[in-house]
């Protein structure tokens, strides 16, 4: 993207396409170019641990898998000769002519998610990143770890590679450090994948490895991090805190670590390998664009949002989401990926679908009862398959298989002339089931289901036999071993064709509104982005009043007031036509399934039936009560929010406190609650500034077991130890105590440098409790949707589907998922917003035709089936038999295989289909 | 398959579509090679995996089965 003219609603963006030098219409992906391409040049993916070639593809997951040439290494660009590629190349897919390609594209939105990029640790001249081959970045480590890494996952270390049997990480290099390198910010991300590099690196070690993770503080804050670490010591990983001094090599290439301890010891110890765990950046070329592109930078260069519209830049009209936006970890980035999404299509909704076009199809033929008539079609891709496997002899045994009406051979069977043909073939013979044995259905089933579609056959009554990604690929240096295979998976394939049923699509209409459950800050952004994506939305909270925990909140980690954001809020909320506002409301009961809910409200006016296509869960959380340092005994010890609620009305006046006490993780990252409540190490810093600021000799004193101000919070964390704001860690072992004395308390806490304990005289106690879960099994087992063991709603995948759930139409957003700052709560409410709407703007949605049934002649009702089906798609109908939701259903199988009496079967993957493949094998 | 003095098994491979048989797709983008004596069945998941298809694979002759997902 070279430049953005216009403005928000009408942007002309020039855009340069770069030649790749090969067709993406003809390239087959199919690799001979790589293979018989002589110039090697270093890997990018493999973060040059090893080499690929001129002619590539970055790495064997790429969508599209397409190939390229890298002409600034390519023989032929540089010395005018070679063309290799394009001699070998089956589809004639090279083009050494294509030009750079600039165009112009009007949009409505602009995001930027233009990502971060690995700091280099080549100017820490104490870790020798430059001169030691043993020391390696956290990146180069994935790679070594990788199956698909330089050496296959096989643990080594450069310089031998013999395999390392004591590793070290050293954390922070290029985070929270204004010496070497300008980034006084927190990565915010290594803890973590330090943490997992050692666990899978003891995992992959076949001597057992010893493994040590040098640190200043431990920031595993996100969802079931504090348990991966926990398990992590568990697993024998050591936690060293200390400073690094520097790193020096042995003759072996080993090499020392020379480091202090926290009580300042001087220590030296040898690894075999280090590992720096490199800190995120944003890159210079990213920095040029967004100065030119007018959008605004932090001073740590990235781009400056506020948390109140965390993925809007400076640019109206332009979005930011990922780590362009501040360091952060890939469940976060998807997340704001989706709240991006929203945000962008939110003022665009009126043009949503006038790019649509439908598409034509040709009524389908009944086929049903007719005698399997099936056509298999052979494909050669190109020398792929028939470089291997003797295709013709394949062809030939195809035609002696039952029902096989028709047999062909083809060059390339997706190719576009081939499917064209294919559609006359089945007309003209008549064909009623077709087998395709190519390349794999993970690819290319849809592709070939549109031909069928397109002849007028049921798109269910295909199937394919894998005879190149799982035969010819595999079994190169085994040609006849590879064909008799191919024979056998074709065997299988037209076996299974055989008993193919056509299968319908169940079409379903979308009731384009919504519901959201919960009116805090994450319930009010999601009904008002909801409202302005052009859906009515009802908005239901069972409190009197909008705004949840953050009517307590005095300020954000950007230092703005959070009470004004609130009225404006609710101000929008109130003038918005398109919400409905139910106070004072529950839900009672919820019936439906995507699309199509009924949900039950019970509120002071009765009862209410209210139908919606979508629901968004944002029931919030709750502060942990303590019981612990005289909580509720003596009135001088407040939470934190408590605190912050004083602190707001008045009554509690910093001038009048000479010393303050702040403690940490109060019920957080204990037994009993084994997560880090994440939000309070920066609740506490900013309470610290704030007396700070209006009172600069109270004493401030903040006891904690790991700072965990991630991010640019860091530079709070910064700021207060610069204004005298003293941090003293204590250990779980050694929790502080809080007495009475006189007047006021006396703080007891074992200093961790002196190792003795340190006593506080203190006016007042603030304590960082921990955000404890509602633990809302009603509601869950409602909609449907699973908690997790600390009572949090359970997302469908952690990071790849973030505010989804298993369950279909159902979104989460908020500190019902688990602890988060307002900012995060807010783009999660957006992310649940531009999910739900996927579901709203569909208008009909088609179920796929890959459904269970039941037999209810052979139903007892004993109820296996629905309690083992992960998407509670079966219940019991009125005779107590089991009935399949068809809208619920994925087709996993899971009651067929669960059943005794046989009674579901799947459609599509049957009984008899499987057994028909079995016996043919 | 060519008669071998070593014994050579016939092993049945129950893939999940998602995982295990994306992953064997993998394998031969990634050129990787294997012995061809595994046939691959396709299932939806591996919770559709019934014990009667491992015990018809055994009754057909196969030597191991393995499910994967």
């Amino acid at each position: 993207m070279q430049d953005i003219q216009g403005e928000e609603g009408d942007f002309t963006v020039k855009v340069v396409s770069h030649p790749r030098y090969v067709d993406m219409d003809k390239c087959i992906a199919c690799g001979a170019c790589a293979e018989k391409c002589p110039k090697r040049v270093a890997s990018e993916y493999n973060a040059g641990l090893n080499k690929r070639k001129a002619a590539y593809v970055q790495y064997a997951q790429a969508v599209p898998l397409k190939y390229a040439i890298d002409a600034p290494n390519c023989l032929y660009f540089l010395k005018g000769k070679c063309k290799a590629c394009q001699k070998f190349c089956p589809t004639g897919a090279v083009n050494y002519e294509q030009q750079e390609l600039t165009r112009d594209i009007k949009v409505g939105s602009v995001i930027i998610s233009a990502g971060f990029k690995p700091f280099d640790p080549s100017r820490y001249v104490q870790y020798s990143y430059a001169n030691f081959p043993n020391v390696v970045t956290a990146l180069e480590f994935e790679r070594i770890l990788a199956a698909s890494g330089p050496w296959m996952g096989h643990l080594v270390r450069p310089s031998d590679e013999a395999e390392p049997k004591k590793i070290a990480w050293i954390q922070c290099v290029g985070s929270r450090d204004v010496n070497a390198c300008d980034h006084p910010y927190c990565s915010a991300v290594c803890c973590m994948y330090a943490i997992k590099e050692s666990v899978i690196a003891k995992e992959h070690s076949k001597a057992g490895l010893d493994a040590a993770i040098f640190f200043m503080d431990m920031r595993t804050f996100g969802k079931d991090f504090e348990r991966y670490y926990d398990h992590a010591k568990e697993e024998g990983v050591r936690f060293i805190r200390s400073r690094i001094h520097s790193i020096s090599e042995r003759a072996n290439k080993s090499l020392a670590i020379e480091y202090a301890t926290e009580d300042g010891q001087a220590m030296v110890e040898d690894f075999d390998l280090v590992v720096l765990s490199q800190g995120l950046e944003t890159s210079p070329q990213t920095i040029e664009l967004c100065q030119k592109l007018g959008i605004e930078l932090n001073d740590s260069s990235f781009i400056n949002t506020s948390c109140f519209a965390p993925v809007a830049t400076s640019r109206p009209g332009v979005y930011v989401c990922g780590a362009l936006a501040g360091p952060k970890d890939i469940p976060l980035s998807v997340m704001e990926a989706s709240a991006a999404a929203c945000a962008a299509a939110g003022k665009l909704s009126s043009a949503r679908g006038t790019l649509a076009k439908e598409q034509e199809v040709p009524p389908q033929r009944n086929v049903a009862g007719d005698t399997p008539r099936i056509g298999v079609f052979v494909c050669s891709c190109g020398i792929n398959i028939a470089g291997v496997v003797d295709v013709q002899a394949v062809a030939e045994y195809a035609r002696s298989l039952p029902y096989v009406a028709y047999v062909e051979n083809n060059l390339f069977t997706c190719s576009q002339d081939t499917q064209d043909k294919m559609t006359a073939v089945i007309e003209e013979q008549n064909l009623n089931r077709v087998v395709v044995a190519a390349c794999t259905p993970r690819t290319h089933e849809p592709l070939f289901q549109e031909t069928l579609v397109s002849a007028g056959l049921n798109r269910y009554l295909f199937d394919m036999a894998n005879i190149r990604n799982q035969n010819s690929w595999v079994h190169a240096g085994e040609p006849e071993a590879a064909t008799e295979k191919a024979k056998d998976l074709v065997r299988m394939a037209v076996a299974k064709a055989a008993l193919l049923q056509p299968l319908s699509e169940v079409q379903l209409e979308v009731e384009p509104s919504a519901m959201v459950i919960g009116g805090g800050v994450a319930g009010m952004n999601a009904a008002l982005e909801l409202a302005s994506q052009g859906y009515k939305t009802h908005l239901v909270e069972r409190d009197s009043a909008l705004g949840g925990n953050a009517r307590l909140l005095r300020v954000t980690a950007q230092n703005d007031q959070v009470a004004p954001y609130l009225a404006d809020l609710e101000a929008r909320l109130q003038a918005e036509p398109n919400i409905a506002l139910h106070l004072g409301t529950t839900i009672k009961d919820v019936e439906g399934f995507v699309g199509n809910f009924k949900t039950t409200l019970a509120g002071e006016g009765g009862e209410e039936v209210v139908e919606h296509g979508a629901a968004i869960i944002a029931t919030g959380a709750a502060e942990y009560k303590p019981s612990e340092y005289l909580y509720g005994q003596n009135p001088k010890v407040m939470t934190h929010l408590e605190m912050d609620g004083a602190l707001q009305s008045g009554e509690l006046d910093p001038k009048k406190v000479n010393s303050l006490v702040l403690i940490q993780c109060v019920g957080s990252r204990e037994p009993e609650r084994p997560y880090c409540s994440k939000v309070c190490c920066t609740h506490s810093v900013e309470t610290a500034l704030h007396f700070k600021k209006d009172n600069p000799d109270c004493q401030v004193v903040i006891l904690y077991r790991d700072i965990r101000t991630f991010g640019r919070r860091e530079l709070l964390y910064k700021e207060a130890r610069g204004k005298g704001v003293l941090f003293v860690r204590f250990d779980l072992d050694h929790k502080p105590k809080v007495e009475a004395s006189g007047q006021g308390l006396t703080v007891t806490v074992r200093d961790h440098v002196l190792g003795r304990d340190l006593l506080i005289e203190a006016d007042l106690v603030g304590l960082a409790s921990a955000i404890v879960s509602h633990r809302a099994q009603d509601l869950a087992q409602m909609f449907k949707v699973p908690l997790d063991a600390d009572g949090w709603f359970l997302e469908a995948h952690q990071k790849l589907r973030p505010v989804d759930f298993a369950t279909d139409g159902v979104f989460m957003a908020g500190l019902a998922h688990y602890p988060k700052p307002l900012e995060e709560a807010v783009a999660q409410a957006q992310a649940a917003v531009a999910r739900a709407v996927t579901v709203l703007s569909a208008k009909k949605m088609m179920l796929p035709g890959t459904v269970a049934w039941i037999d209810q002649s052979k139903c007892v009702g004993c109820g296996v089936c629905w309690t083992v089906c992960p998407y509670q798609a079966i219940t019991a109908d009125d005779k107590g038999l089991a009935l399949v939701n068809e809208a619920l259903c994925k087709g996993c199988g899971t009651c067929v295989a669960s059943c005794r009496s046989g009674a579901p079967n799947l459609r599509g993957f049957t009984n008899q289909d499987v057994m028909a493949q079995i016996m043919a094998m | 398959m060519s008669e071998k003095a070593e014994f050579q098994p016939r092993i049945a491979a129950f893939l999940c579509n998602w995982c295990s048989y994306g992953a064997a797709d993998l394998a031969g983008v990634s050129r990787l090679q294997y012995p061809p004596n595994i046939h691959v069945i396709r299932i939806p998941c591996t919770g559709r995996m019934s014990p009667k298809f491992i015990l018809q694979a055994f009754r057909q002759g196969i030597d191991g089965v393995w499910v994967s997902g």
